[in-house]
């Protein structure tokens, strides 16, 4: 299992300075985006035991792949060594060539899958260590090579012993993206209703929790999912099992709940995701938010917090945009959600700003059909936050103002509140800005605000407001062109355009 | 990295009370409506990417590469004019300074409403002219001083000598220095609003020169801005002492402001529909045309 902390302690041991290290997140991130971009994104876990953890990886490729063939051919002697040469078998695999080395050996996973289902159990054990070691190899032709110890690996996945079955689901969570091959026998090896019995009984063994959660994320990533594997998950008991450990253990961590909340996530994003919603995923990802953008506002900043709110913000995103607007109000629940949401907000604006946009999406999608939702943040004062993220770029202003516009949208009273609230200036302001979707939709808003009562019209002719939509007749963009025409000659042509604020009588 | 949200698809589960029944002839569009995002959409790309990191047992807490929160620059809507901002106050001044007082016929800047109002008295009203040749119709330029002159060539002598003008006063140019310039404009070729740097030199004040065409027979808009069509479609104005109707697309703006970048320039035409003659506009005087 994953403790955060201990991700950093790793990282620092092997002598790196802190510009060094910087400098190779940097270059892993640059990697990362690139394959997203290639739709290739994927990522194996390494469980480590204690000891393997405290000793150093020795770079030494030549000895590492000769200790695998001598220790190759030891193991084929059984006797009481077998269990320290499997050790020595399990450290040299993590170097990659070695691992090469070793499947190239013949009958090398024959050997393994022997110990692997053998009587010892201290064996077996070590076994599935080097398997998982293979597991993790960058190589993609290592992953068939260990296509014959499938079937027992899923089969321990209804064992009793924490450690081992961890190994296992670790295990084959690895294999499962590299090839399609190997997918598809694991598929018809039934790993799905093997990962949905095995958290069903392990419910309380959170580190067998977050390993199935791991597992099953592998295969929801696949990018063929929606065809067989995502239909066959949602028939299971998984979707249940996904919603039962979402909320986190104060003393386990967040690990398995992040995990879990991934799942949900690619399971959300399909296009079966309905089932997810009869479930009851909207009701229990809206009230886990709200109680984690509590915590939040409190000023909770529990390390990878963001990682599962991610997901989450995803799950609650997708969901409502297709859930019957009539049964919106029991989905979602409690209202109050629109408080963690812009608590959430204002925490990410500067520390994770693609964050905060996912945010605002969510805001967006929440307030696009729902009166009460649109009055909830009238009411909860929680207008005026959202008017000062409008100077924002990169996405969040525009979706802001679109949570905007939809509360402008409802009711003629909610225009004038927002009125009230600095709306309008905060408009002038918009209307001059250099992204062009920004200015038309601000158009958008002062048209539905202007509409709504006399008095707006007047406060923003007060605020210069005219000659800045006559200055907007002059822009490239014909639907700003349209927009602010219409506007001067329909709502704001009973003003002589001359007026400022000291010749407009106060109403 | 963000990509706009105009071409996604947006689903909408249904309606809610409206404020008003939408009417075909409104040129608003905007609905609420829920946005659904595939698992593979830009938005989710920094979110996936950090998900990554930590399985990779990359995950770090600290912000160490402080992710830029940006804010959204202004830009002027003047199109031609392509000045950007990072402050309001900086749109605001490039705004008051040159396309405030505007004149629409040759779309000339002048600093003030009433060098405005004099210019185009001056410059584009034919009954100035005419009651020009038989009595003093030009007004000395400093407020309050009342007196008028026969020419404008006995004005500048007054603004000299009493008002101790210099005598090449940016704001006192004669109509015939401004035919020499137009007809250095209509043999421009290039309509894209290049900046003409001779212009600004013996016109002194910056003079932003709207892509704005008024009185134009067509209706429909163009993306395309050619001299020579305009000059035709000017031509065709029955206003006798038209002489700017030369009108080209020059435009001129970026020198004179200091907080202005270059960026790509716009080449059109804005319909007339657009540029109207309300009695007394501030910011675009001397229309006399129809609208639409």
């Amino acid at each position: 299992m994953w403790r955060l902390n201990k991700v950093r302690h790793k990282a620092g041991r092997q002598g790196d300075s802190l510009e060094e290290l910087r400098l190779k997140r940097r270059e892993h991130e640059k990697a990362l985006r690139q394959a997203r971009r290639d739709r290739q994104l994927v990522s194996k876990r390494l469980l480590l035991t204690e000891d393997e953890e405290q000793s150093e990886v020795t770079m030494d490729t030549t000895s590492g792949e000769q200790d695998v063939v001598s220790l190759f051919h030891k193991l084929q002697h059984s006797g009481p060594e077998r269990e320290a040469h499997l050790k020595a078998l399990s450290k040299a695999l993590r170097d990659p060539s070695a691992q090469l080395t070793f499947i190239k050996q013949e009958n090398s996973m024959h050997l393994l899958v022997g110990l692997l289902t053998g009587s010892d159990a201290q064996c077996r054990l070590q076994a599935v260590q080097c398997l998982h070691k293979l597991s993790h190899s960058p190589h993609t032709n290592v992953a068939p090579a260990c296509l014959p110890a499938t079937p027992y690996l899923l089969t321990y996945l209804s064992g009793q012993s924490t450690k081992f079955t961890e190994l296992c689901l670790y295990t084959l969570g690895n294999l499962c993206p590299d090839s399609d091959a190997v997918k598809e026998k694991l598929l018809a090896q039934g790993i799905i209703p093997a990962l949905a019995s095995c958290i069903e009984n392990q419910r309380y063994n959170l580190a067998v929790v977050e390993a199935v959660g791991f597992t099953l994320s592998q295969l929801l990533q696949a990018k063929d999912a929606a065809e067989k594997i995502i239909p066959m998950v949602l028939a299971s008991s998984l979707p249940s099992s996904l919603l039962s450990v979402l909320t986190p253990d104060p003393k386990f961590g967040l690990a398995p709940a992040i995990e879990c909340a991934w799942c949900l996530h690619y399971l959300a994003c399909s296009e079966y995701s309905r089932e997810l919603l009869a479930h009851g995923a909207l009701l229990q990802c809206s009230s886990l938010l709200l109680s984690l953008g509590g915590a939040v506002a409190e000023g909770n900043r529990e390390e990878g917090l963001e990682l599962l709110v991610c997901p989450l913000l995803r799950c609650v995103g997708n969901l409502l945009s297709i859930c019957p607007v009539d049964s919106l109000s029991s989905q979602v629940g409690d209202v109050r959600l629109v408080v963690s949401l812009c608590a959430l907000l204002q925490t990410y604006i500067h520390t994770q700003p693609a964050l905060a946009r996912e945010t605002a999406w969510v805001l967006n999608n929440l307030t696009a059909h729902s009166s009460a939702v649109c009055s909830a943040l009238l009411t909860l004062s929680l207008v005026p936050g959202l008017i000062q993220l409008l100077p924002f770029s990169q996405g969040i202003n525009t979706m802001v103002l679109r949570v905007l516009a939809n509360i402008a949208h409802k009711k003629k009273e909610f225009c004038v509140q927002l009125a009230r609230l600095g709306l309008l200036s905060t408009l002038c302001a918009t209307l001059k800005m250099a992204d062009q979707e920004m200015v038309t939709l601000s158009l958008e808003v002062l048209f539905v605000l202007l509409v709504s009562r006399p008095q707006v019209a007047d406060e923003f002719v007060r605020q210069g407001g005219v000659s800045l939509l006559e200055a907007i007749q002059y822009n490239s963009e014909g639907e700003m062109r349209q927009r602010a025409a219409y506007l001067l000659e329909h709502h704001l042509l009973s003003y002589p355009s001359d007026c400022t604020a000291d010749n407009i009588p106060c109403s | 990295m963000y990509c706009g949200f105009s071409e996604e698809y947006m689903k909408s589960s249904g309606n809610t009370e409206e404020q008003e029944p939408r009417h075909g002839e409104l040129p608003f569009s905007f609905t609420p409506q829920c946005v659904h995002l595939h698992r593979d959409h830009e938005l989710f790309e920094d979110g996936d990417i950090h998900r990554h990191m930590y399985l990779q047992d990359l995950y770090t807490s600290e912000v160490d590469d402080k992710p830029t929160l940006s804010v959204s620059e202004f830009a002027c809507h003047i199109s031609g004019c392509s000045a950007v901002f990072s402050a309001l106050e900086e749109y605001e001044h490039h705004y008051n300074s040159l396309h405030r007082h505007v004149c629409c016929s040759c779309r000339r800047s002048l600093p003030s409403a009433r060098l405005l109002d004099i210019h185009i008295q001056e410059w584009h009203d034919s009954l100035f002219t005419i009651l020009a040749q038989r009595q003093d119709m030009y007004q000395c330029l400093v407020e309050g001083c009342g007196q008028k002159f026969r020419t404008s060539k006995h004005r500048k002598d007054h603004l000299i000598r009493i008002h101790k003008y210099p005598p090449d006063f940016r704001f006192d140019k004669t109509k015939k220095d401004k035919g020499i310039r137009e007809t250095k404009r209509l043999q421009q070729k290039d309509t894209n609003m290049e900046v003409v740097d001779d212009v600004c030199e013996s016109e002194g004040v910056c003079e932003v020169m709207c892509g704005v065409l008024s009185d134009q027979p067509e209706q429909g808009e163009s993306m395309e801005t050619h001299v020579s069509e305009e000059e035709a479609a000017c031509m065709a104005k029955p206003a006798a002492t038209e002489e700017h109707a030369g009108l080209s697309a020059a435009v001129h703006g970026n020198e004179c402001s200091s907080t202005e970048t270059l960026k790509p320039r716009y080449s059109y035409r804005v319909p007339s529909t657009v540029c109207f003659g309300h009695g007394s506009i501030r910011g675009f005087r001397g229309r006399r045309g129809r609208r639409k």
